[in-house]
């Protein structure tokens, strides 16, 4: 008993030592791939920790129009005030005087209508017309203002440019959009400093907006927060709950189950030392081979030992009530060890799928189940005192009649296997999960928001897109950006897409901006050109003198770089921050496309454009093409688990034909499950893979035991039944649960082995040979 | 000598009583009139322009806040003030613009000039302008307002408005070294 309660406290404590010194991970950048591809690289560094990560966008409802505009305003300004946040978007937004006074300073050299045709007589007179229409309506104050110095207008088109971006309704101070009720809604953009999907960084950054909305008292008004910071919160703070939720509700479910089949809560105790010592080197063994565990594989690692159980019931059910738990433990061994190593051969096959995720799964998984049954045989009998048998109460009469009744049924179970695979070559084959979204774990309605927010914001998803980079510097960035400008002109032209987000259109190469130094005219041809243009206008020869002295500065002025841009107008640089991101010394930047119909189409003709040092990554195409190459790997490495199960099989039982009698039941089982999720129109993805081989392992439980009492005494097979029955109904509480979870991985999880678990049990009674009668 | 800088203090100070009583006389006056339309030209003169430019519409003030001013030549264009909203229009250009007065500084000095005017609206004009008032012998009247805000007298350093009776006669508005004058008569 002693004993029994130290190496539980030594197992609780090492696990807490071990959690403690190294922590699961709960950054996404340890569980995705590292991409194979540069592109795919770029597009996995980018989704876990690019700028597009730090985005929050936000609505605010149910209270009216005028209300909404101040809670705007005032959760915007509290947003501006708390320093969290590089950038605040919203109704009053509008360039400082400082940023006002850059750009006018700069405006030749960064305005697109630069260009020497632009200040001949002929350029300058239409312009010079519209200034004095200006100059007669409600502008007249600001145009008075600005416009002598800048007849051209470069300055209010790079304003525009700047601030005139998104489509939306400003009114009030506030961005206004309707609901789908068509109530009014208030819109809120906020760009964080922090880079990456830093969980804390983000859950930080959601509490300051929510802070930022409760302060300014909004009564019945209600905040609505979406972008990818809210979607990982989201997801995670899902997976711990409905990983709470099965947790004790499974662990309670279960500790009844046994209790009721044992009366005993010694049996409890020792049930779970095989469970916590398999976690323990799960974790121990992970650990050393990847550095850490991540969260999620900890999580799903977690759940699939809980068929880890089966080792000390089968244990403990099995042992006769003269025999020593330790001989019981010698007796069943090879039994249980070739199960053992079956099932974790198949797991750790997950090793060659090469999707990190997948991998430290498989690692926890096989690892853990290794050491489950390590600690069954050789731990177990040392920890219960001599006479304390703990021994299962028979079964009810009603279930022993009918697993009997099954027992010998091979036509039944093989009539049934041709259905299942009817049914399921009916359906035409298991689907196969394309959409990495689906596998998230947000709920479609929080989904179906930040589309709709993103739209309204005239900030769509990023999905088609051109990288630029590796780059030595910045300015090499926006040269290349310059040429992609050019070189994707012809596309735009025949609509292939409506426009590209470049980062040289917020600010020009250095080169480009010398370029256009040099086509400013001197003083003297300007001011002829402006005698000649202002013929007949009713403008003073004086007028332009701003103008003439603007001109000839700008010709001589150092060109605008980054570094000064970023430093002197952070609500400029805001906008271009985004589109040029610094990775190990390199500088890369994105242009994102906009109105493409087609992505195939223009992936094709982006790549006949070859241009050095760009290329067109489509994010869906890309992750559907991943998700098909780890697909199609992990499927082999689940064959190939499978035929090496099957190998070592036929090698232990030195028969192809008990083999293939041992393996029916598991080919049943998945058989089974396959077809129920086709059924359940569930499409299959990596986990639903993994899950299979999990329930190969179990179904291979089942039937290696059953197959073995078989041919042993007749008093046997049925405390087996008992011992597979208790098994299987422990494994079909805790996966049972799992497949009412949201959370669509576990969903998938539970699904599958609960379907398959059922299927098992049923098989391998079905394929257990009928004693004869005559013999007994 | 210090009573003589005492009378010096006391005098404006009795002659500003006598003008704010007149002033809040003349307010009620205008107050009285819940809705107007009016015509009105107007002659921008820049000083980088040889000539003013000369522009024509019409004015319609509906108590408490609207106040509209519609310019229909040389361009069409139209601003509509409603609370603290202000809307401006081209037709022409398929142009309409939605602020908050408040966004403004410059246009709502512009536009409470006229609306807190026309409304007798004292408490409001003086939130914006310092005011002088004067009357002359034949029941015309003067407010001269200067801009209390930095940022508006950058743009804007007085608007003079003129009437007569309870109806407005003029604004002129000085700026930038140069100067609007809009003329305004009753609606036919």
């Amino acid at each position: 008993m002693r004993r029994l309660a130290g190496v539980l406290l030594l197992l609780l404590g090492l696990g807490g030592w071990l959690g403690w010194t190294v922590p699961p991970r709960t950054d996404l950048a340890a569980f995705l791939p590292p991409g194979g591809t540069p592109a795919s690289a770029f597009l996995f560094r980018e989704l876990q920790s690019g700028a597009a990560t730090t985005l929050l966008l936000a609505a605010i409802e149910g209270a009216p129009r005028a209300e909404l505009a101040r809670l705007s305003r005032d959760t915007a300004a509290a947003l501006r005030a708390s320093g969290r946040f590089a950038f605040v978007g919203d109704g009053t937004l509008r360039l400082g005087e400082a940023e006002e006074a850059l750009l006018f300073r700069h405006r030749y050299l960064l305005s697109p209508e630069t260009h020497a045709e632009a200040f001949t007589p002929e350029a300058l007179r239409p312009r010079l017309e519209a200034l004095l229409d200006g100059l007669r309506s409600a502008a007249s104050p600001l145009l008075a203002r600005i416009g002598f110095a800048d007849p051209t207008g470069a300055f209010f088109g790079l304003a525009a440019t700047w601030l005139g971006g998104s489509q939306v309704e400003t009114s009030d101070g506030a961005w206004f959009a309707a609901t789908a009720a068509g109530a009014p809604r208030a819109l809120v953009v906020a760009r964080g400093h922090g880079a990456g999907l830093d969980s804390e960084a983000q859950q930080a950054a959601m509490d300051v907006f929510r802070a930022a909305f409760t302060s300014a008292s909004p009564g019945p008004a209600r905040l609505l927060l979406s972008g990818p910071g809210v979607f990982s919160a989201e997801a995670a703070a899902g997976i711990r709950a409905d990983v709470r939720r099965v947790a004790l509700g499974g662990t309670a479910l279960l500790a009844a189950f046994l209790y009721w089949r044992f009366r005993s809560w010694l049996l409890l105790a020792v049930v779970s030392v095989p469970l916590l010592a398999g976690m323990l080197a799960g974790y121990a063994a992970t650990t050393l081979l990847f550095g850490s565990v991540h969260a999620i594989a900890l999580g799903f690692g977690m759940t699939m030992l809980g068929v880890a159980v089966d080792y000390p019931i089968l244990l403990l059910t099995l042992s006769r009530e003269s025999e020593s738990l330790a001989s019981a433990a010698t007796r069943i061994w090879p039994t249980l060890r070739l199960a053992a190593v079956a099932a974790a051969t198949g797991l750790l096959a997950m090793l060659g799928s090469g999707l990190p995720g997948l991998v430290q799964l498989g690692t926890f998984a096989g690892a853990g189940l290794l050491a489950a049954a390590a600690t069954t045989r050789w731990v177990l009998p040392r920890l219960l005192p001599e006479g304390a048998a703990v021994a299962a109460r028979p079964l009810p009469p009603v279930i022993l009649a009918l697993t009997s009744a099954l027992q010998g049924r091979r036509g039944a179970a093989i009539g049934a296997l041709l259905l299942a695979c009817a049914l399921l070559v009916g359906m035409g084959g298991p689907r196969w999960q394309r959409d990495l979204a689906a596998l998230s774990p947000v709920p479609v309605a929080q989904q179906a928001l930040d589309a709709e927010l993103r739209g309204q914001l005239g900030a769509p998803d990023v999905r088609s897109l051109f990288v630029i980079g590796p780059a030595p510097s910045g300015a090499e960035v926006l040269r290349r950006s310059e040429a992609l400008a050019t070189a994707a002109e012809p596309l735009i032209r025949i609509g292939m897409l409506t426009g590209l987000d470049l980062p040289s259109h917020y600010l020009p190469s250095p080169e480009l901006q010398a370029l256009r130094q040099a086509m400013l005219p001197g003083t003297e041809a300007l001011a002829a050109a402006l005698r000649e243009a202002v013929a007949g206008l009713p403008f003073r020869p004086t007028a332009f003198a701003p103008f003439l002295v603007a001109v000839e500065e700008s010709r001589t002025m150092p060109p605008l770089g980054i570094a000064e841009f970023t430093a002197s107008a952070p609500t400029l640089a805001s906008r271009l921050a985004p589109l040029i991101t610094r990775h190990e010394g390199a500088f890369w930047g994105i242009a994102p496309a906009a109105g493409v119909t087609d992505p195939q189409r223009l992936e094709r003709a982006a790549i006949a454009l070859e241009i050095p040092g760009i290329m067109f990554l489509d994010v869906k195409l890309e992750m559907e093409r991943l998700l098909a190459d780890y697909t199609r790997l992990t499927l082999l490495c689940a064959l190939g688990g499978g035929l090496a199960m099957l190998a070592m099989l036929a090698f232990a039982l030195r028969s192809a034909t008990r083999a293939l009698s041992v393996a029916a039941p598991i080919a049943g089982a998945l058989v089974v499950a396959l077809a129920g999720l086709a059924l359940a129109g569930e499409e299959l993805s990596l986990f639903h893979l993994a899950s299979l081989l999990l329930l190969a392992g179990l179904a291979m439980d089942y039937s290696l035991f059953l197959a073995h009492a078989a041919t042993a005494d007749d008093g046997v097979l049925g405390d087996t039944f008992g011992a597979v029955l208790t098994c299987a109904v422990s494994t079909l509480l805790t996966f049972g649960l799992l497949a009412f979870c949201t959370t669509p991985v576990l969903h998938g999880i539970g699904l599958t082995v609960s379907l398959g678990v059922v299927g098992a049990f049923l098989f391998a009674c079905a394929m257990t040979p009928r004693r004869a009668p005559e013999l007994a | 000598m210090i009573a003589r800088r005492a009378l010096l203090l006391l005098l404006p100070a009795s002659v500003a009583h006598a003008a704010d009583a007149a002033l809040e006389r003349q307010m009620r006056a205008l107050a009285a009139v819940t809705e107007r339309s009016s015509r009105f030209t107007e002659e921008r003169a820049i000083p980088e322009l040889d000539v003013p430019l000369p522009n024509s519409g019409t004015l319609r003030w509906i108590a408490p806040d609207r106040l509209e001013k519609h310019t229909n030549w040389p361009i069409d264009e139209r601003l509509t003030v409603t609370g603290d909203r202000l809307i401006y229009e081209r037709a022409d250009r398929g142009l309409r613009r939605d602020f908050a007065l408040a966004e403004q500084p410059e246009m709502q000095a512009l536009t409470e000039a006229i609306r807190a005017t026309l409304a007798g609206d004292l408490p409001a004009l003086r939130r914006h302008y310092d005011v002088a008032f004067s009357t002359s012998d034949a029941g015309g009247w003067r407010l001269v307002l200067t801009p209390r805000a930095w940022r508006v007298l950058g743009a804007v350093q007085r608007i003079v408005v003129t009437g007569q009776g309870a109806e407005l006669r003029g604004v002129d508005t000085e700026g930038q070294g140069g100067i609007s004058r809009m003329r305004i008569e009753p609606a036919p």
